[in-house]
């Protein structure tokens, strides 16, 4: 039981990396390989001011998030003006950079020897929560101006502008959102593992992110969560086989990517209607 | 002492002008970033060292880095043609948009980097030392290893061949063609799967050279093809999809880097070459010699 | 005074001129034409005006107001709308919201709404919906709300954009060769929606088209391009008589002059 709480509680907090890289990948069509960088922004600066500093649990977690914030602001800013390719290149550097500055104050961080001592205040409930509240942003996000000049602008960019649609702008709210999301994730994260070393926030984290999302079908939110559960939440079921682990995900995504390309859920979100479809059509089978 | 801290960026350059140029063969006909070049190089570096201590029994020094370099170039186009064929023919065919492409290609990355996990375990190998440690001295003050000596010449020299191959012969026009405009060079009679399946050879080939110089500058470990990344951004200072660009690119970018590492150590350079990188994206976002595309309404 | 003034305008690509020194204007409630031979620059200007390509010279003027230099998004919200020759359609969004993103940059609500779930924000979005349904029904698209574009037949889709450049609110209502494809009685059946939305919605047009019947039977003026160059303008019948136009573009039949 404790096993599955611990493994629900992952998964949740996973879940909340990959709303952000939903919106930002997803939704706008931006390869952001930085977003790992977020958790570990949510996660080191947390638990340094709360552990060298004394700051109170709520008020190091609120400061974490403004970091966040702010680092994607300073990040995000220059490159939403830059071509798809670019964007990667940058956010990839800028999450090396973040790992590279975590390895180098030790002082602070522990460099690469990691950050450990921390007490354990994460709790199932509270990502729980966390995941609904993020969730439900999201959703309302989806499906709002907001969302749709967002699809629109991944669509077609010169078309959307030419809709009256400010592109830059757009892209920055989104990213901003996302990295706001993330560095809780990453505090979340911290208060639960009680250690962190800046290794395990590597762009390859980033990357799996995305590979969630378009398992799940990159345009459906539906999928990203199933995505999620399955991807992180079954793995920790198959412990034995955890050096196969990352080459299964990977097997598993050319698979789709040559056979069912648009993913587990393709277009189809869960809505009312397609629930109150599928009881009819139960109640009317023989 | 700059004209020394020059010559060892020049040298380091020139490896990322191989992994650069590898790269920017693959951009310029299908107009993605292969992010699985990195974990080719990984690969093809342990296929060059298995080839290495097999052979260490019978050949050495000079004979022996020449076959493994051979076998790993021969491996990483083999390779690559695999790649191709698993991770991008369906896509091509079905003509999906660069997202998948994207994808496809950190995924193959990745797996190609776990599988040396799987298989060979993350310890770290080295090669056997193909040369003693010798150094030549120039002009007096300057030594270079011979190493990096020889890292320069070969990869100067497969970067020749590459564009003898590219701009003198049938199948380098055809790749050329084909960058430019599919459809037609289809219409003129190239078959796009024997274009594409050549110009990934070639850029297996690069990635194989690419990773011996690695290898043995860096020592093995399955994440050694993450330094991909310092070709992309060569490519990306080039001008991406400019192969003389990523050349003077990776060029610039090598002894940018050896300065940096001279000036504030190996560990905060990441820091200064991403602020660096930004910068100059800000402020020349289509690279030394690239062309933006501009799209047309 | 004029609506839309458009003074002198110039590019080049590389060694090409695509437009040299073209100048036009337009009333407000006017409907003109560009014509001319392929690779005469005219989808050049378009998207000149719309700011999709920054002016080597010249000056944009729309009501007083000066576009010239704004970026894409500024000039759309200044009221100039436009269709593409190449159609354009968002494919990850249906009909309905195809034509909702083009009128959601006026909707007034912000993420604060979004998080706190404010009945505002249903409020607009009921309202946006119900705008672009307007939209969909003047040019003839009801009912197929929640089709996906690319599933339209081509005709269709080209009404969509007309649907979806309505609802960027536009001054003047840019349209890119909007009859290429259509059989003949589609062509007389666009005409007539042409007819239809310029009497109905306040705006000036600009129509981009090889199907002269649709130019000459809707302009009140006609701008002919050459080479980039503005080789002549008048009303219909004074262009269909000019030497250098029949020279360069429309041919030589009946000597109608």
């Amino acid at each position: 039981m404790e096993y599955l709480l611990s493994t629900l509680t992952f998964t949740g907090i996973a879940l909340i990396g990959v709303l952000g890289t939903y919106m930002v990948t997803g939704l706008t069509g931006l390869f952001s390989f930085g977003q790992a960088a977020f958790l570990a922004i949510g996660a080191y600066v947390s638990a340094v001011l709360f552990k060298n500093l004394g700051l109170p649990l709520p008020l190091a977690a609120l400061a974490a998030v403004l970091v966040g914030l702010a680092a994607g602001l300073l990040v995000g800013l220059p490159t939403v003006r830059l071509r798809r390719d670019y964007i990667s290149l940058v956010t990839f550097g800028f999450g090396e950079a973040i790992i590279a500055v975590l390895n180098n104050t030790t002082n602070i961080t522990g460099g690469a020897m990691g950050l450990s001592g921390v007490p354990q205040h994460t709790s199932f409930p509270l990502v729980f929560i966390s995941v609904v509240v993020c969730l439900a942003v999201v959703v309302s996000y989806k499906n709002s101006k907001y969302g749709r000049q967002c699809l629109a602008l991944r669509n077609d960019e010169l078309a959307a502008k030419s809709m009256g649609i400010n592109v830059e702008r757009l892209k920055l709210i989104t990213f901003l959102i996302a990295s706001v999301m993330t560095s809780f994730a990453g505090v979340l994260y911290v208060f639960y593992t009680t250690y962190v070393e800046p290794g395990a926030f590597g762009w390859v984290v980033s990357a799996e992110w995305m590979i969630i999302v378009f398992v799940g079908g990159v345009n459906s939110l539906t999928g990203a969560v199933v995505s999620t559960v399955l991807l992180t939440g079954l793995p920790e079921f198959l412990r034995f086989a955890s050096e196969w682990r990352i080459a299964i995900y990977c097997v598993i995504v050319l698979l789709i990517l040559n056979f069912r390309p648009s993913g587990m859920f393709g277009q189809h979100e869960i809505s009312l209607s397609f629930l109150r479809r599928l009881v009819r059509k139960g109640a009317k089978a023989p | 002492m700059t004209l020394q801290l020059l010559i060892n960026g020049i040298s380091l350059g020139s490896v990322y002008a191989l992994v650069a140029v590898g790269f920017a063969l693959i951009f310029n006909i299908l107009k993605f970033s292969n992010f699985s070049h990195g974990g080719l190089m990984s690969v093809t570096a342990y296929i060059g060292y298995v080839a290495s201590i097999f052979l260490v029994r019978y050949i050495h020094a000079l004979p022996l880095f020449v076959a493994t370099l051979l076998a790993a170039a021969l491996g990483g186009g083999l390779l690559a043609l695999v790649v191709e064929r698993v991770a991008f023919r369906r896509l091509r065919e079905s003509g999906s948009s660069v997202i998948y492409y994207f994808i496809s290609s950190i995924t193959m990355g990745i797996l190609m980097e776990n599988s040396i996990t799987i298989f060979a375990s993350s310890n770290f190998y080295s090669y056997p030392p193909f040369f003693p440690a010798w150094t030549i001295r120039l002009f007096g003050a300057l030594t270079i290893a011979v190493p990096d000596l020889l890292t320069l010449c070969f990869s100067a020299s497969a970067l020749v061949i590459l564009l003898v191959v590219l701009f003198r012969t049938k199948i380098g026009l055809a790749i050329r063609c084909t960058s430019f405009d599919t459809g037609t060079a289809k219409l003129m009679g190239m078959d796009p799967n024997r274009v594409v399946a050549a110009a990934f050879f070639a850029s297996g080939v690069m990635g194989g050279v690419a990773g011996v110089f690695l290898g043995i500058n860096y020592t093995l470990y399955p994440q050694l093809g993450q330094l991909i990344v310092k070709g992309f951004v060569a490519s990306v200072i080039g001008g991406l999809g400019s192969i003389s660009g990523a050349l003077i690119g990776a060029v610039l970018l090598g002894v940018v880097e050896i300065i940096l590492i001279d000036l504030v150590g190996a560990g905060w350079s990441p820091v200064f070459i991403f602020v660096i990188m930004l910068i100059f994206l800000l402020l020349r976002p289509r690279g030394i010699s690239g062309l933006i595309v501009q799209e047309k309404a | 005074m004029s609506l839309l003034e458009v003074r002198n305008i110039s590019k080049a690509f590389g060694g090409v001129r695509a437009v040299d020194d073209v100048s036009l204007e337009l009333g407000g409630h006017d409907i003109v034409g560009i014509i001319g031979p392929n690779g005469a620059g005219k989808t050049t200007v378009f998207n000149l005006l719309t700011g999709i390509y920054p002016l080597d010279a010249g000056r944009v003027i729309l009501d007083g107001k000066e576009l010239t230099g704004l970026p894409q998004h500024e000039i759309a919200r200044a009221g100039i709308g436009r269709t593409f020759q190449n159609i354009r359609l968002f494919k990850g969004l249906n009909v309905l919201e195809n034509v909702m993103t083009a009128a959601d940059p006026y909707s007034a609500y912000n993420l604060l709404d979004i998080c706190c779930f404010t009945p505002r924000k249903r409020r607009r979005e009921r309202e946006v919906r119900e705008l672009s349904r307007g939209y969909l029904k003047t040019v003839g698209l009801e009912g197929y709300e929640k089709e996906k574009p690319e599933s339209l037949p081509y005709g269709l889709q080209r009404k969509l954009e007309l649907a979806r450049a309505l609802a960027t609110n536009p001054r003047v209502l840019l349209l890119d060769e909007p009859a290429a494809g259509l059989n003949p009685s589609e062509v007389r059946a666009f005409i007539e929606l042409v007819r239809t939305i310029h009497g109905r919605f306040d705006l000036s047009i600009i129509i981009i088209e090889h199907r002269l019947e649709v130019v000459m039977e809707l302009s009140s003026t006609i701008f002919v391009l050459n080479f980039g160059k503005l080789l002549a303008s008048g009303t219909p019948a004074e262009i269909v008589c000019h030497k250098a136009v029949t020279e360069a573009y429309l041919g030589e039949e009946e000597a109608a002059c």
